[in-house]
């Protein structure tokens, strides 16, 4: 009887004449998420089964699989030859000890010389005379006990599904550049793109000395936690010390922010098209704060030619953090190291700035320049 | 690099460690066994004990159990209080500060006294505080932000002048070692720490009046007479006793040393930062502000240029500035641009010389890019 982790797979099905491109993704994203850990990975019908794997760590594959996006759900269970001795076998190990049952039985291999119904029968028969505490309910069990007779002369026994992230394949849309903070929203909008199979790329930008390294540690801590599903493998960052600083003592106050995240902008740009980015990806949501106004996102995305992509536009505070949480990122983003230093926050940001007045202040730096300097900070660090 | 944030912690004392390396090989023993190896530490542990507390208390008097540092010894002092009202000060470490807050859950009323610009308290305030219901008050011997020195004595003996039912308490980890003191009968208890005189981290004592009943905050198996349970930090006491040792015996030589340090270094910042700190305060500590500036700031830059130093204000919008300089009265730009330097008596001439160039090269910068 061989401990086994059952994964089952989402959207992939349905991409027609494609699928063995997605498939072949799928395989290889589930191999990369479990790295690392001693397994076997096969592909059965409609399925992978994860095999020969340390028995002590199956919490954690079960754990990493199902953070995989493109996996339906998974099932911890157990393989066995596919005689109803070694069935029931395993059968009893997933069986509740007391309470109500149902045994499910799916008969892949049409020869076997019992129907589905028949296996479920001997099987819940057996289990329920060794054990009294248990019955038998085949509308509203508590507990199911599900038998996969499968063709090569081997069945999997099951109890439970557990979850799976959805989505399709990380990659299969392609790659993208997400620029992150420290905060809540850009892990989780970086989790969003990866979910519809954008590959991840992180781009963090600081201010030291303004900022601290505690707050570069955090955003690396984020960006762990969103590799996880993402499978992205390192984290850029990028100095935008001189920036801030020239910005802060030549132009308008009011609109210190509105610039900077200009110059973020199109430094992402520059480092996405040498990384073959196809897209930009922020965190950004209507309204949220002052340069997330119509006209903040308007001046910022005016600097680039690439898509970006800001998949938490229509989100409220509230449904943000709600996913922050379910992802694991939130306890994370409130701790209290800022990626903004006071010093160069206005204490009246332009909520909505005219691109004139913007064009205007920005024409008192020497831009190019600023963002090519910028360009020479650019550190890599390996997640 | 300059280490000029001994206030925080300061680096262990070599000798200690050697001399206190026994204890983490070959006498390991728990003090509490009663075969002859135990027996022996248990020995050791009242012989460090007793070395301790001899520094500043009469033994026939004072009694002084280990805890895990200064935090602990402060807690345990504060929540001895069970009814009626606290008093304490503005300029408290957060350790007596969270704790008194926290009495208010528990019932009692935590009262607050006033500090003075230099972050000692103001005495005939503290006094109109004290009432028939005040069951502890805890003044801060030394202003961990400022170095001012709050005259313990005096305070203790006016405090019992009023309510001889009032326990008087002192958290005197930015004392112990540093300040010429011996505890006078009018106070009950007393915290101090090693790891700001060259112990380790995670050691410390509160030092109490003898006959006071004391509760413990954690119980088990008893040690400490049953008001610290928990096996002893062997190692740490050992470190502490022989850091103290050397601490002591050299004192008033330390004391005259940074004073002179201090006043050195402040002379070749005069014009340029503004004096927090008061003459009259701890000759270990120096607190200056670049007004208008950010303190955070200016320690990365000076890290950068090879100096430690500590600060008073945060770039963070939420903690920005210290509660205990804003206590003081001192206006936002002030508090924006503090700088902690603090010394231990390693410190040396040179390197005061070096740090105030830093400093002064960090604020040109400063102004400089900003």
């Amino acid at each position: 009887m061989e401990s086994v982790v059952i994964v089952r797979y989402a959207e992939i099905h349905l991409k027609g004449k494609n699928r063995g491109y997605f498939e072949r993704l799928f395989s290889v994203n589930l191999e990369r998420a479990l790295r690392g850990i001693r397994h076997e990975l096969h592909r059965t019908s409609g399925r992978y089964l994860v095999e020969k794997f340390d028995e002590a760590r199956a919490d954690e594959i079960e754990r990493k699989i199902s953070r995989v996006f493109g996996v339906y759900s998974c099932s911890r269970g157990w393989l066995v030859p596919n005689d109803l001795g070694s069935i029931y076998e395993a059968a009893k190990r997933i069986a509740p000890s007391f309470g109500t049952f149902k045994v499910e039985t799916h008969r892949a291999d049409k020869k076997y010389p019992l129907t589905s119904m028949e296996v479920s029968a001997e099987i819940g028969g057996r289990l329920l005379s060794e054990n009294r505490q248990l019955r038998v309910d085949v509308h509203e069990p508590e507990n199911r006990v599900y038998i996969d007779v499968r063709e090569n002369g081997t069945a999997l026994v099951f109890g439970s599904f557990y979850e799976g992230a959805g989505g399709m394949p990380v990659g299969s849309s392609g790659t993208g550049l997400l620029m992150i903070s420290g905060g809540i929203d850009s892990p989780v909008a970086g989790y969003m793109m990866a979910k519809r199979g954008l590959h991840v790329e992180l781009l963090h930008f600081h201010s030291y000395p303004y900022t601290n390294e505690g707050a570069k540690e955090k955003v690396v801590t984020l960006s762990k936690i969103l590799s996880e599903y993402s499978l992205t493998a390192r984290l850029r960052t990028v100095s935008v010390t001189h920036i801030q600083e020239e910005i802060h003592k030549k132009c308008a106050e009011e609109l210190n922010v509105t610039l900077l995240r200009r110059f973020m902008f199109r430094i992402a740009e520059k480092i996405a098209t040498e990384i073959g980015a196809k897209c930009l990806v922020t965190g950004e949501s209507l309204g949220q704060v002052a340069s997330q106004t119509l006209e903040g996102l308007t001046s910022s995305g005016d600097v680039v030619r690439l898509p970006v992509l800001r998949p938490l536009i229509g989100f409220d505070k509230e449904e943000i953090i709600a996913r922050a949480k379910k992802i694991g990122t939130f306890e994370t983003s409130v701790l209290p190291f800022e990626d903004c230093c006071t010093v160069f926050l206005p204490e009246h940001p332009a909520i909505k700035p005219s691109l004139s007045f913007i064009e205007e202040e920005e024409s008192k730096l020497d831009v190019e320049s600023l963002v090519e300097e910028a360009l020479g900070t650019v550190e890599v660090i390996p997640l | 690099m300059i280490y000029l944030d001994n206030a925080a912690t300061t680096r262990p004392n070599e000798h200690a460690l050697e001399r206190a390396n026994a204890f983490l090989h070959d006498t390991f023993y728990n003090p509490s066994a009663l075969y002859r190896g135990g027996v022996s530490a248990h020995a050791e542990l009242e012989a460090a004990r007793s070395e301790l507390l001899g520094y500043i208390g009469d033994p026939s008097r004072f009694s002084l159990l280990f805890t895990s540092g200064g935090t602990e010894g402060d807690n345990q002092a504060l929540f001895f209080a069970r009814r009626g009202n606290v008093v304490t000060t503005a300029g408290e470490h957060a350790a007596v500060y969270e704790s008194a807050t926290e009495l208010k859950n528990r019932g009692v009323e935590p009262r607050f006294a006033p500090v003075e610009r230099d972050g000692r308290v103001n005495e005939e305030a503290l006094l109109s505080l004290v009432d028939s219901s005040t069951a502890l008050v805890s003044v801060v011997h030394v202003n961990n932000e400022t170095g001012a020195v709050n005259d313990i004595s005096s305070l203790a003996r006016a405090v019992k002048r009023k309510n001889p039912r009032t326990l008087f308490h002192s958290d005197g980890v930015q004392a112990f070692g540093k300040l010429p003191f011996r505890l006078p009968p009018d106070v009950d208890l007393y915290t101090v720490s090693a790891h700001k005189i060259g112990g380790l981290k995670g050691t410390g004592a509160l030092i109490k009046r003898k006959e006071l009943a004391l509760r413990p905050l954690l119980f088990g198996g008893g040690q400490e007479g049953g008001l610290r349970s928990g096996t002893e930090n062997m190692f740490g006491i050992e470190v502490f006793r022989y850091a103290a040792e050397e601490t002591f015996a050299s004192l008033e030589k330390n004391s005259v040393h940074l004073r002179g340090l201090r006043e050195r270094l402040f002379s070749r910042l005069e014009g340029t930062l503004t004096r927090i700190s008061p003459e009259d305060g701890s000759p270990y500590i120096l607190t200056v502000s670049a007004e208008g500036m950010r303190g955070e700031v200016l320690q990365r830059m000076l890290w950068d240029r090879g100096v430690v130093a500590g600060t008073g204000s945060a770039c963070s919008s939420k903690h920005r500035f210290s509660r205990v300089l804003t206590a003081c009265g001192y206006p936002e730009r002030v508090l924006d641009g503090v700088l902690r330097l603090s010394f231990s008596p390693e410190t040396g001439e040179e390197e005061i010389d070096r740090a105030a160039e830093a400093i002064l090269a960090a604020v040109q910068e400063y102004k400089e890019r900003v």
